[in-house]
């Protein structure tokens, strides 16, 4: 097989039996501080593939998208050929890491709510962090593009956070990665391991790759308790996260908007006299019961062509986080 | 020969236009509910969609019906060049479903409408206006979205092709702004599509067909309905 891209802790091979998908070989590799610290740790590439497998299976069974074909070996996996998005996504519940350092924030404090970063995919540059409208700007992603990373993002997070408390463990952060198939489908890619994720137990004892940046003990130790853990991990017991969904439809710039006319002069009645123009559209929330996945934003695509705007007065446009 | 009259949820009109269909020889009109789908459509000669608030208006005035079970049905018959009329919201339902051209907005006053207007029939020769060419009729309109609109470029295909039915004027013929009720674009009341066997108009031309309501006007166009159907 050929080899395609060697990364700090995989392989990727050409899959010779379709043009569609690649190998990925996880390999006995760690490092940290941006490949500061290094070393082979035998064993580790099987762990790494394991627990992936196993978290992109359960998330591929509550509809997330992601580019697990096949697990072929011990430290293989068929995996769907993407074009990894320049953006990667960081999702914290708990403040641990560079997130500490960047705001002075004591580690092990609860976060309001999930909070989901970007970081521009750069070794040379360390990978900083990059804010959304930075990320678009300069072209990386797309602004709906961005709007969906984070809303599967928040999907993960929520699945995989059940996962762990299954077994009274407190997901605190992970990192995820993206890929663009060549038909333009964004499917989550990459690994979900003991390396891209905090895992902590009530005593706030880590079960990640924390313990090799801290020199605090054996990773494959910890690899190994997660995965046998994992038979106690029932991704059916856990409810099925609802989505909302913004759709926004507006009259089309030109066409004349007799309601919103009679509301502008309504306002300046009421002497808000500044309004040059006013036009009244309709907002749809749409709960749904599944993650949003390209296939169901190609599916609101259609509703409002079919139904919820009139292309000949209106357009229309989707919101993931009104 | 007969014609069905559709009933969706909220369609109001449909016992006016049957009772004035039964006055007309050959008329033979049968209620059909939405509900019974395109099936019930099937001994069909001719539709009528009559006006009303088919779904409460909800989403866009005839948006709901466009995607109703039975459109399919309509759809048929009308590729099948049989007669399909749409008065009122049957005129927002045809446009919704896509088997006439433009939408139907809001008044330009953004309020309802209800009263006697003028229409200019076309000079041109349609289906449902044989006898009426040119002719000034009286006939009353009712409605909070009649603004007619469509793009430059299909309001010229509309033109040049003599489908543009009826236009708002006053008594003397003229379509004049002042004789615009609601806005509608070129004073437009009613257009036919391309076969010129589905016609959608405004104004209501079963309010207008007998002298104790102070019009007969609307009945010619019915009877035209009739005739044509017949034909077929």
């Amino acid at each position: 097989m050929k080899l395609l891209h060697e990364g700090k802790a995989k392989r990727v091979y050409i899959d010779d039996s379709s043009p569609d998908n690649v190998v990925i070989e996880f390999i006995d590799n760690v490092t940290a501080g941006d490949g500061a610290k290094h070393d082979v740790l035998e064993g580790k590439g099987k762990l790494a593939c394991d627990l992936t497998a196993f978290f992109l299976k359960s998330l591929q069974k509550k509809g997330i998208e992601t580019h697990l074909v096949k697990v072929l070996d011990d430290t293989r996996m068929r995996c769907k050929k993407v074009e990894i998005l320049p953006v990667e996504v960081v999702c914290r519940n708990i403040a641990a890491g560079s997130f500490c350092r960047r705001y002075g924030i004591e580690k092990g404090t609860v976060l309001a709510e999930p909070l989901v970063e970007f970081f521009l995919k750069d070794d040379s540059l360390h990978d900083p962090l990059i804010t959304s409208d930075a990320a678009v700007n300069l072209g990386l992603v797309t602004h709906s593009e961005i709007q969906f990373l984070r809303a599967l993002t928040l999907s993960v997070n929520h699945y995989l956070s059940e996962l762990f408390k299954q077994v009274n463990l407190v997901l605190v952060d992970f990192k995820l990665e993206f890929g663009k198939t060549t038909e333009g489908v964004i499917l989550l890619a990459d690994e979900i391991s003991g390396d891209t994720i905090r895992v902590w137990d009530e005593k706030g004892e880590s079960f990640d790759k924390d313990l090799y940046r801290d020199d605090e003990g054996d990773i494959r130790v910890a690899y190994s308790h997660l995965i046998e853990l994992q038979q106690q991990m029932d991704i059916d017991a856990v409810p099925v996260r609802e989505e909302v969904i913004h759709v926004i439809v507006q009259p089309k710039d030109g066409i004349k908007n007799p309601p919103g006319e009679v509301t502008r002069k309504a306002l300046s009645r009421l002497g808000f006299t500044n309004l040059r123009d006013v036009r009244v559209g309709k907002v749809f929330e749409i709960h749904l019961s599944k993650p949003i996945t390209s296939a169901v934003l190609d599916q609101l695509t259609l509703m409002n062509m079919k139904l919820l705007s009139n292309p000949v007065a209106e357009k229309h446009h989707v919101r993931l986080d009104l | 020969m007969t014609t069905a009259v559709i009933r969706f949820p909220g369609t109001n009109n449909e016992y006016d236009v049957i009772s004035v269909l039964k006055a007309i020889p050959d008329g033979d009109p049968y209620l059909v509910k939405s509900r019974d789908g395109a099936k019930a459509l099937k001994d069909a000669d001719s539709i009528v969609i009559p006006g009303g608030f088919s779904y409460g208006d909800y989403l866009r005035a005839g948006a709901v019906a466009s995607v109703g079970d039975i459109m399919d049905g309509i759809r048929e018959l009308a590729s099948g060049g049989k007669p399909v009329l749409g008065i009122c919201n049957g005129f927002q339902i045809l446009t919704e479903a896509g088997l006439l051209p433009g939408v139907l907005l809001a008044n330009e006053s953004a309020h309802f409408i209800c009263r006697w207007v003028y229409l200019k029939v076309s000079s041109g020769t349609t289906t449902f206006t044989k006898g009426l060419e040119d002719a000034v009729l009286r006939i009353p309109i009712a409605h909070a979205e009649g603004n007619y609109y469509c793009s430059a470029e299909e309001l010229d295909v509309l033109k040049s092709n003599g489908r543009v039915v009826f236009r708002y004027c006053d008594s003397e013929g003229e379509a004049s702004i002042g004789a615009n009720p609601n806005g509608s674009i070129e004073n437009i009341a009613g257009i036919v599509n391309e076969k010129g066997n589905v016609l959608g108009m405004m104004p209501h031309p079963e309010r207008a067909s007998r002298s104790i309501l102070g019009s007969t006007d609307g009945l010619m166009i019915l009877e035209n309905f009739v005739r044509a159907s017949k034909e077929r």
